[in-house]
């Protein structure tokens, strides 16, 4: 418990700028996409335990905040994978340009690369979004 | 965790892509699983998906619980309630896959 409250505090007080802000984000973007996941696998699996709840599992992903949450979702899967990708390019094939200023520099560039890769994708699920939940 | 991490790139964003924006929550309902799972490269595809994210995904909590665990009966005792639930739902969505779609 100890140990927990001091990693809380650290994360608010230490400043470690881009480096410490993909950090959070690759490990809240990786428990996330978990809890969906281990959800997501239940669901799923309703289509050879139990048919007949698979559709309201379905109905619940059809809804508003579920389809938002959804949206959200992709662009955790998205940060994750190109931040995930950058970290084990720099590992294999640079490992010597772990410095600060590219690492700030490399950082910025995840966060840029994801939110183009996302935007697409959130183009077409919030219309998806629009015309089936308020058209 | 990096060579499922690559792996995952392509299997987790193709089925994102496919199944989040392309097809949509709106057009998936029973008849459509079934349809896909119709074709046994489909059924591959999925069960690499559960196996290679669901242990990425677990491996993953269980060193982030190690960031904030300092005694060592702790972690041990928080990796075999990790091994349980990984061990659980993919025997759970292993069964799913090969026994596929039933009839409602």
């Amino acid at each position: 418990m100890e140990t927990l409250k001091l990693n809380l505090a650290g994360l608010t007080r230490y400043n470690g700028r881009e480096g410490q802000v993909s950090f959070i984000l690759h490990r809240l973007s990786g428990l996330g996409t978990l809890l969906f996941l281990a959800v997501h696998i239940l669901d799923t699996s309703n289509v050879y335990f139990f048919p007949s709840l698979y559709r309201h599992a379905i109905d619940l992903y059809r809804s508003t905040p579920f389809m938002l949450g959804e949206i959200m979702l992709i662009f955790l899967v998205i940060y994750h994978g190109v931040n995930g990708v950058r970290i084990s390019i720099f590992d294999l094939f640079a490992p010597d340009r772990w410095n600060i200023h590219t690492q700030r520099k490399s950082a910025k560039w995840t966060f840029g690369i994801s939110i183009l890769l996302w935007l697409p994708a959130a183009y077409i699920m919030g219309r998806s979004l629009l015309t089936h939940n308020f058209g | 965790m990096r060579y499922s991490g690559l792996l995952l790139i392509p299997l987790a964003w193709g089925h994102v892509l496919i199944q989040d924006i392309l097809v949509g929550v709106h057009s998936i309902d029973l008849d459509y699983v079934a349809l896909r799972w119709a074709s046994l490269g489909w059924r591959i595809y999925d069960f690499f998906l559960l196996s290679f994210a669901f242990a990425h995904g677990v491996n993953g909590l269980r060193q982030v619980l190690n960031d904030y665990i300092s005694r060592d009966s702790t972690r041990r005792k928080s990796t075999w309630v990790l091994f349980g639930f990984w061990l659980v739902l993919s025997l759970i969505g292993a069964i799913a896959i090969i026994g596929g779609v039933r009839a409602p």
